[in-house]
């Protein structure tokens, strides 16, 4: 009768989400990180933003063309991904990196496997990993007001202290999207909105942080677990990587382990590694076991379950301990007790072991203020793990002793200092100073340049030009040819360290004649 | 407090177009066309033929074995023809064709209150047969089937489905309204054939009239109370409503008799009602007409065999000025498209939905590859995984489907299909699959008898 009925079967409504919806959303939900990334870092970061999004729908849009595929670029989680690309990049990153990294993305991680929905690794992660690895150094060059920064994951990783009130605001340094706030109030959002699933970001965030309290070394210290949590990516990476539909298993169990997967190796890479990266590669690592995880986890219908097999059987349920199998309770203690031992172990020893440290140092000052029979601790305390000045670069004093001779006068000063500036980690030496303020010499406690370049900072030739000076500070010339006092012969292709370690000793300087000796 | 299942979907009730529209007796002029097979289970056999006179209340069609159900004339005329007509399924069907005299002249002793106080048992279920009653609820299993369980004793709920989960289904929201007594009273009955069962009867809370109609007509029945539900779809389904009211799951194998449950939607319970009491076969019952595409979207009691254009008309007919895109016998969520309006209400219709917008056109255009995102898998009322059925069964992996995943389990309540951002046809692609498995069982059993 009448033709123009819809005759497709039920159900005949449709909720109202849709792809492209979910995907706006969820770059709606990252804008907050991107604006503060953006106030904090300029017009630079703006632009790194503004082109990974670009090229990522570009490059869909133009594999869309030339592969005469369906039109797949308009909806937005190509967008997505170049939005949560540039978020991970560092923001003085020059501008091939996030045009590369979309391309990268979209091209190789996501279109080459078949599209939306079937893409092996989350592809933004996939690019900043292939950044990193393509073109190492000039990635990770972190800038804070147009200086040279480390970020707080590499101070932390030095075990220096950071600001978590900073690394919490997103001040702090590090990448475009490091402002802890912005991604909570965005990932929080997702959450109670249900477009992401609560079992991944918080068995990320939750094991994450119980494996750092264990096995950290320094307990569940919440300044300590906070800084983790804040700094290198766990926000983001708990809810806006690790929960990509795509790459996390199915079931809810699946999932739960998933999480706990990756903010275990997560942790475990902080502790045991070095690379302040490591979380980016415990959400890839992650997402490669999703199909083991999917292929061995597939939760049965309600019916199948055991609690309703035993209702449909009548039966009541067994007290909670004897439904948990024993090996996992042996497990769960076997870890809980050796954390607890670990943490207490540092706890005990810690003593012993700044006791170790002194000595070790006091046979540094020994040698660089001969003459002292014993040395006054000076309080530095409220240096501490602050930068010290603002000419020697990320400098800092560790201690400072004053040697008296035998008849309690003062024989000299030392002074330990860090800088992190050295071409390979941190520098430590010990700068000796006379009481009339003539450098007796220098002595490395930590130096761990390359060999045959920075490590030749250690060599007498070089440092022997210390000493028996009497000058303010100490200039570092490039090309060599130092004829006065104050003028130090760089050691040729080692200028960053060289320059380092002049800093450093500068910094000891200065902090000698301005605190120690009272000018 | 309310209580619900796991799963579920919220999509718009759209109920405030009929829900204040008071249940009306509709009675239609012209032909009336009964089917054979309303029913799950054998088709009736006609025992009327062309030209016998009917009165209205007599049987046209025996059951043929027990499980199979009686048809009744709701008119009273002539037998026109028995032959092939085309039914809510689409398909041909032999139907018993009435001519409608249009007078309605009722059978003798019909729809006198008797007293049932000292009723057997036996008493009750032979009057549940003689009315052909069955499922109201969308399914129509032969009730004196559904009454008579193996084992009568174990039975600790007798669950009275007032859910109406449906988007825009009204009509047994307005048949608690209006004849809660008498709903009560039919549960009064089915508890004697349990003596080991309480009964439940279960609404959702967008229905606080229907709701409180219910409190006030049980007070003073110990063994029976109102239990309010969370308004989520499909909370009326069978599967559902157990878990709710009786927490247990059961499986697609077993009845819901095996864990101690029987559930009867209240349409039927008020039939059993009518047919024990006042000898009062299933005839007629409640529908609702609505949608947007409708003029004064109601509820109505109807006779079986009216036609829908009749019933559409008796609504006031197609709203002017606008493009109907689908009319559906049944809800939006579970309902049946109709290619014409030339097809008779039967026992199992309780609605008549005209939708201006279809959502699986919607759903074409915006069609996109299947993100993983689970949400099918959060709504599934029975705990499956939509995602990885639709996959295996796009690569025609059956044996995963049905082992693995336990695709069978599938209820085809439309859930995952509902919510999928990706607007995959899941359900759709479920019924095919459980309809291929099914036709590949019963070919190797057939194999297998040769």
């Amino acid at each position: 009768m009448n033709t123009a009925w819809n005759l497709s079967s039920g159900p005949h409504i449709r909720d109202s989400w849709t792809t492209g919806f979910i995907m706006r959303v969820v770059f709606l939900s990252l804008v907050p990180a991107a604006a503060v990334g953006v106030a904090v870092n300029g017009l630079h970061a703006l632009l790194v933003i503004v082109l990974a999004v670009l090229s990522s729908v570009a490059s869909e849009l133009v594999f869309d063309k030339l592969l005469k595929k369906p039109d797949t670029w308009l909806d937005g989680s190509a967008a997505v991904t170049g939005l949560m690309l540039a978020l991970t990049l560092s923001p003085s990153t020059p501008l091939y990196a996030p045009v590369l990294g979309s391309v990268f993305a979209i091209i190789v991680v996501k279109c080459c496997f078949g599209g939306l929905g079937k893409n092996f690794v989350n592809p933004a992660l996939a690019a900043r990993c292939f950044l990193l690895i393509s073109f190492g150094r000039s990635m990770t060059v972190y800038q804070v007001d147009g200086v040279t920064a480390a970020t707080p994951m590499a101070e932390l990783a030095a075990g220096r202290a950071v600001d978590i009130t900073k690394m919490f605001l997103g001040t702090a340094g590090g990448v475009i999207g490091s402002c802890a706030l912005a991604l909570l109030i965005g990932g929080l959002f997702l959450w109670s909105m249900d477009f992401i699933h609560g079992q991944i970001c918080f068995s990320v965030l939750i094991s994450f942080t119980v494996f750092m309290g264990l096995f950290g070394g320094q307990g569940f210290d919440p300044r300590f677990l906070l800084a983790h949590l804040f700094g290198g990516g766990v926000i983001l990476g708990a809810f806006f990587m690790a929960t990509d539909y795509v790459t996390s298993p199915v079931s809810r169990l699946g999932q739960t382990i998933y999480g706990v997967l990756i903010g275990v190796l997560g942790a475990m890479f902080r502790i045991f590694g070095s690379s302040p990266d490591s979380f980016s590669y415990s959400v890839i690592i992650g997402n490669l076991c999703v199909p083991l995880i999917d292929t061995y986890i597939v939760s049965k219908p309600f019916a199948f379950r055991k609690a309703a097999i035993r209702a449909q059987n009548g039966e009541k349920r067994k007290p909670l301990l004897k439904r948990i199998p024993k090996p996992v309770i042996a497990l769960t203690l076997i870890a809980l007790l050796s954390g607890i031992a670990l943490s207490g172990v540092y706890a005990l020893t810690k003593d012993t072991i700044d006791e170790k440290r002194r000595e070790a140092s006091s046979a540094a000052y020994r040698a660089v203020v001969p003459n002292a029979e014993s040395f006054e601790y000076a309080d530095t305390s409220e240096l501490a793990g602050q930068v010290y000045g603002t000419d020697y670069g990320r400098v800092y004093i560790n201690e400072a002793v004053i040697g008296k001779d035998a008849s309690g006068n003062v024989a000299g000063y030392a002074v330990s200092v860090t800088t992190a500036e050295g071409n390979d980690g941190d520098i430590t030496l010990c700068i000796g100073v006379d009481a009339d303020g003539t450098v007796n010499g220098i002595a490395f406690t930590e130096l761990n340049e390359t060999p045959g370049m920075g490590m030749r900072c250690g060599e007498p030739a070089f440092m022997d030009q210390f000493a028996g000076k009497n000058v303010t500070a100490f200039k570092l010339l490039k090309g060599g040819g130092a004829v006065s006092d104050h003028e130090i012969d760089a050691i040729s292709g080692a200028t960053v360290t060289s320059s380092a370690v002049v800093n450093a000793v500068n910094a000891g300087l200065d902090y000698c004649s301005s605190v120690l000796r009272g000018e | 407090m309310n209580h619900t299942f796991l799963g579920g979907v919220h999509p718009k009730g759209r109920k405030e177009l009929s829900r204040q529209s008071p249940l009306r007796r509709f009675d239609p002029t012209g032909e009336m066309v009964f089917p054979l097979a309303q029913h799950i289970g054998k088709p009736a056999k006609a025992i009327v033929s062309k030209n016998d006179p009917v009165l209205v209340g007599q049987r046209i069609a025996e059951a043929d074995g027990f499980v199979s159900a009686h048809v009744i004339s709701s008119c009273s005329g002539k037998v026109k023809a028995v032959e092939k007509r085309r039914t809510v399924s689409g398909a041909m069907s032999e139907c018993i064709v009435i001519e409608n005299d249009g007078l309605f002249t009722p059978l003798e002793g019909m729809g006198v209150r008797e007293d049932v106080t000292q009723i057997s048992v036996q008493d009750i279920l032979g009057r549940v047969r003689d009315a052909g009653i069955i499922g109201l609820g969308g399914a129509g299993f032969p009730t004196h089937v559904k009454l008579a369980p193996k084992q009568p004793d174990k039975i600790r709920y007798v669950i009275a489905n007032g859910a109406e989960c449906e988007p825009y289904l009204t009509c047994n929201d307005q048949l608690m309204r209006t004849q809660a007594e008498a709903i009560v009273e039919g549960l009064e009955l089915m508890l004697r054939l349990f003596p080991n069962a309480e009964s439940v009867i279960g609404i959702e809370n967008n229905k606080p009239e229907a709701i409180a109609a219910m409190e006030k007509a049980v007070t003073g029945h110990s063994r029976i109370r109102v239990l309010p539900l969370v308004t989520k779809y499909p909370q009326g389904g069978e599967h559902s409503l157990i878990q709710t009211v009786a927490g247990v799951d059961y499986p697609v194998t077993k009845l819901p008799a095996d864990v101690g449950c029987i559930v009867e939607n209240v349409g039927t319970i008020y039939a059993i009602e009518r047919a024990v009491v006042f000898r009062e076969p299933l005839f007629s019952h409640v529908i609702t007409v609505t949608g947007e595409g409708v003029k004064e979207p109601s509820n109505f009691i109807v006779r079986d065999g009216t036609s829908f254009a009749e019933l559409l008309e008796a609504a006031g007919g197609f709203r002017e000025g606008v493009q109907v895109r689908k009319v559906l016998t049944g809800g939006p969520m579970m309902g049946f498209a109709l290619s014409s309006l030339e097809i008779p209400v039967q026992k199992t219709s309780n609605a008549l939905t005209v939708l201006l917008e279809d959502g699986c056109e919607r759903a074409d255009r915006q069609m996109t590859a299947c993100l993983h995102c689970g949400r099918c898998t959060t709504v599934c009322p029975t705990g499956l995984t939509p995602q990885l059925m639709a996959d295996a069964a796009q690569a025609g992996d059956l044996v995963r489907y049905e082992k693995k995943l336990y695709g069978l389990e599938c209820v085809a309540c439309g859930s995952c299909t509902y919510v999928c951002p990706a607007k995959r046809p899941l359900t759709q692609t479920f019924k095919q699959t459980k309809a291929e498995i099914m036709a590949r069982k019963r070919a190797a059993q057939a194999g297998g008898k040769k």
